[in-house]
């Protein structure tokens, strides 16, 4: 049976899908609902194909990153088949884990221009009314900033730390000159209580020589 | 029903300044790129029929004055409506300069072999934030600082190419609401 095969371009970038119609839905015959495969070709850099989980796991991480990016938050994805990582504010270190067993993972070092064309191609491709929709964009799973803006966690330490720093400081240093404090007037009032002590003994002593 | 009473009791009213600054930088990247941005932008709002709520230039120019970093700074009541239409205008403005914005981030990913791009547009960005913006502010200064202003520019672009599809709106929208 013949497949069909579509391709979505931009410009570095371009996405081939292959695959059936269903014909128990009634579809056309250019239509694809079931993907056998697909490939990713980026010029200069390996060509990555797989099975449409690995579709999905890969559009799922790119999808999350470029939120990430959008939303000016640290650019990190993690996952089984896939990580995408910055390595700084113009390249990013994508690396591909096989899920054959012995095969080393691939890693592959892109620009923004690249990812750009990568985000584009899977838009083209999730918008597209010729194919079955794999993976629909993580937006809503995005944390809200504006309520979460309290546990961020970096942003409390940054809030919280230098008055506490300085809270302790203060605690340490007064209470060590009270504990001096202290100490001296322990000493005073020894002193104090000896002198007195001595004067009555002196005072005792006179009064027996005068008597 | 119920759906619609929920979606009514969530909607949001309120633009952060954060979010019409946010807005604004990328519609200066953009006027960056081209030009005669203003009167792209007043044809783009005709094709898109937003008529009613960007009806001539000096309404988007004063919705833009809302952002607190411009020398003619105005807080204006922006509704959500309109900072919907400037978003619209700027996703297909983006979706327009794509393949300018995609040649000024390879420049900037090769700088040792294509620099000129990058340069060009760098240079037009703080001439043009010397004329738009205040430059007493420390924002400001931050974005004409040539040593560290690369991050902002490379952020701003990325999030252009990036929103430059068909689902682009609902991605920058979004992200800018968030703020």
């Amino acid at each position: 049976m013949l497949q069909n095969q579509l391709i979505f371009n931009q410009s570095s970038v371009s996405l081939e899908i292959i695959g059936l119609p269903d014909y128990s839905n009634n579809e056309n015959k250019s239509q694809i609902s079931i993907i056998s495969q697909w490939k990713l070709m980026i010029i200069d850099k390996p060509l990555i194909e797989g099975n449409i989980d690995h579709l999905k796991s890969i559009m799922g991480a790119f999808y999350s990153y470029a939120n990430f990016l959008i939303n000016n938050d640290n650019a990190f994805y993690e996952s089984k088949f896939i990580d995408i990582k910055a390595e700084n504010y113009f390249t990013h270190n994508v690396l591909l884990k096989s899920s054959k067993p012995n095969v080393k993972p691939l890693k592959i070092k892109i620009g923004n221009s690249v990812l750009s064309d990568i985000i584009n191609c899977f838009d083209q491709f999730n918008s597209s009314i010729k194919v079955r929709k794999v993976n629909s964009v993580i937006l809503d799973k995005h944390p809200k900033k504006g309520f979460l803006i309290f546990i961020n966690k970096d942003k409390i330490f940054s809030i919280l730390l230098p008055p506490l720093i300085s809270l302790c400081s203060l605690f340490l240093i007064s209470s060590t000159f009270i504990y001096l404090y202290n100490l001296s007037e322990d000493n005073d009032k020894k002193a104090l209580i000896n002198s007195k002590k001595s004067l009555q003994l002196h005072s005792i002593d006179s009064i027996k020589t005068l008597i | 029903m119920k759906r619609r009473a929920i979606t009514v009791l969530f909607k949001r009213n309120h633009i952060s300044r954060e979010s019409i600054q946010r807005l604004d930088l990328l519609l200066l990247t953009l006027e960056t790129i081209d030009l005669n941005c203003s009167e792209s932008l007043l044809n783009l709002s005709n094709n898109l029929n937003l008529n009613k709520v960007l009806p001539n230039k000096v309404t988007i120019w004063k919705l833009r004055n809302n952002n607190p970093m411009r020398k003619s700074f105005k807080n204006n009541k922006i509704t959500i409506e309109s900072f919907e239409a400037l978003t619209k205008l700027a996703v297909e403005m983006s979706k327009a300069l794509y393949p300018y914005i995609r040649e000024i981030l390879q420049s900037r990913d090769n700088i040792d072999k294509n620099p000129y791009s990058w340069n060009d547009f760098k240079k037009r960005f703080i001439e043009l934030i010397y004329e738009r913006l205040n430059i007493n502010s420390m924002r400001v200064k931050k974005l004409i600082d040539p040593k560290g202003n690369d991050e902002i520019l490379i952020k701003n672009l990325l999030t252009l190419a990036l929103c430059s599809t068909d689902q682009g709106y609902q991605k920058l929208r979004t992200s800018l609401l968030n703020f």
